[in-house]
């Protein structure tokens, strides 16, 4: 998703005000950049929705302290990142990547010829998270690393991993790689 | 053959792939369609929909925000009228001894009030996510503290003997604020905080 948002520095002034109609303002630009990049990270509709509300209270809490540099956005984006990094480190079930596919789960099946929103959906939400990050919104692995509190080589092989596991059950020409692009 | 593994590709599309990787997309028609596929892939993702909240969550972030700042009223209102207390008790204590039930009774008010806001502050979690409803329940309950609280502070600035007034304007405070600490943790225990 292509995002463009450009806010009125006024409208920001506002906010910083504490003008609550620039705050509803704000909210209603980022709202739905703030959900989608939270959901594609997260599994749970539920967890996305939190997300988008705590990345605003953040946001109200501690826009006096935006100064204007680089794009609101940016900013808005750093914190929602942040939370939902938060959320999916706060319940360690939601783990890695695993080695192997998982048999017999169902819609993860290897060689289904799914379209890649599904396919996306299956990754876990750590991958979900490496690959909507460094594909998407164009975060560096350095940078990723240091919000997950995990090494750049983390980043890069859960990328890697996911890719491979995308490319497996989207299964075109799967017969051609044989496996050797894992 | 061998080929490049996925980790490989990433490094490439980042311009970072290794000498051998490098050398050898230019010569595998096999590893050049993966790559290939990887640039799609990404592009496709980059293409998804924006997807949309069911919910609209901007009721429970305003009632976040005006409880917070009703709290932040309350708070300086709040130490303003322990300062405007302690010279209301130095009154009432040199007041004849008909005064002193009076007396103790507002000293009860004000500690009960003490232990009540020291006990809410353990459910001020920061950053909580708050479901509509328990926000307002919350913003109104302080809404009304911090509307006694201006009550409470002009009283005292104008208080004068045996001011029976005043102690029930506290004792009104501590019900608030009771019902306060009853509801927060209410909402603590259901969500496990």
């Amino acid at each position: 998703m292509t995002v463009s948002l450009a806010v009125p520095d006024i409208l920001v002034a506002r906010a910083q005000a504490g003008d609550e109609e620039a705050l509803e303002a704000l909210y209603r630009a980022f709202e739905t950049p703030v959900y989608n990049l939270a959901r594609r990270m997260l599994k749970r509709p539920e967890d996305a929705e939190d997300v988008v509300q705590e990345t605003f209270l953040e946001v109200v809490r501690n826009i006096k302290q935006y100064r204007g540099e680089g794009h609101l956005w940016g900013w808005v984006r750093r914190i929602a990142s942040t939370k939902a990094l938060m959320r999916i480190r706060r319940d360690q079930v939601r783990a890695t990547e695993p080695l192997d596919e998982e048999p017999g789960k169902p819609g993860m099946r290897v060689g289904a010829n799914i379209d890649l929103e599904r396919a996306f959906e299956q990754l876990s939400e750590t991958s979900r998270a490496v690959v909507w990050l460094h594909d998407v919104e164009g975060y560096t692995h350095e940078e990723i690393a240091e919000q997950m509190g995990k090494t750049v080589s983390f980043s890069k092989s859960q990328l890697a991993r996911a890719h491979a596991r995308l490319r497996r059950m989207l299964d075109v020409d799967a017969g051609e790689a044989g496996g050797t692009h894992a | 053959m061998m080929h490049c593994t996925m980790e490989d590709l990433g490094a490439l599309r980042a311009g970072e792939g290794s000498v051998w990787a490098r050398q050898h997309i230019t010569t595998c028609d096999v590893c050049q369609k993966e790559l290939e596929l990887l640039y799609q892939r990404i592009a496709q993702l980059k293409a998804l929909p924006a997807l949309r909240p069911s919910r609209d969550r901007w009721p429970a972030v305003q009632a976040v925000i005006r409880a917070e700042r009703s709290r932040k009223r309350r708070t300086w209102s709040w130490t303003g009228s322990l300062a405007a207390a302690a010279v209301l008790a130095g009154i009432l204590l040199m007041q004849p001894n008909g005064q002193n039930t009076l007396y103790a009774e507002l000293n009860r008010a004000k500690q009960q009030s003490a232990t009540l806001e020291d006990s809410l502050k353990q459910f001020d979690v920061e950053g909580s996510v708050l479901s509509g409803h328990a926000a307002a329940v919350f913003a109104e309950l302080e809404d009304r503290i911090s509307l006694l609280d201006g009550t409470l502070a002009q009283r005292v600035e104008g208080a004068h003997d045996g001011d029976a007034e005043l102690v029930r304007l506290w004792q009104e405070r501590v019900g608030l604020m009771r019902e306060l600490v009853q509801a927060r943790a209410t909402r603590a225990r259901y969500v496990g905080l």
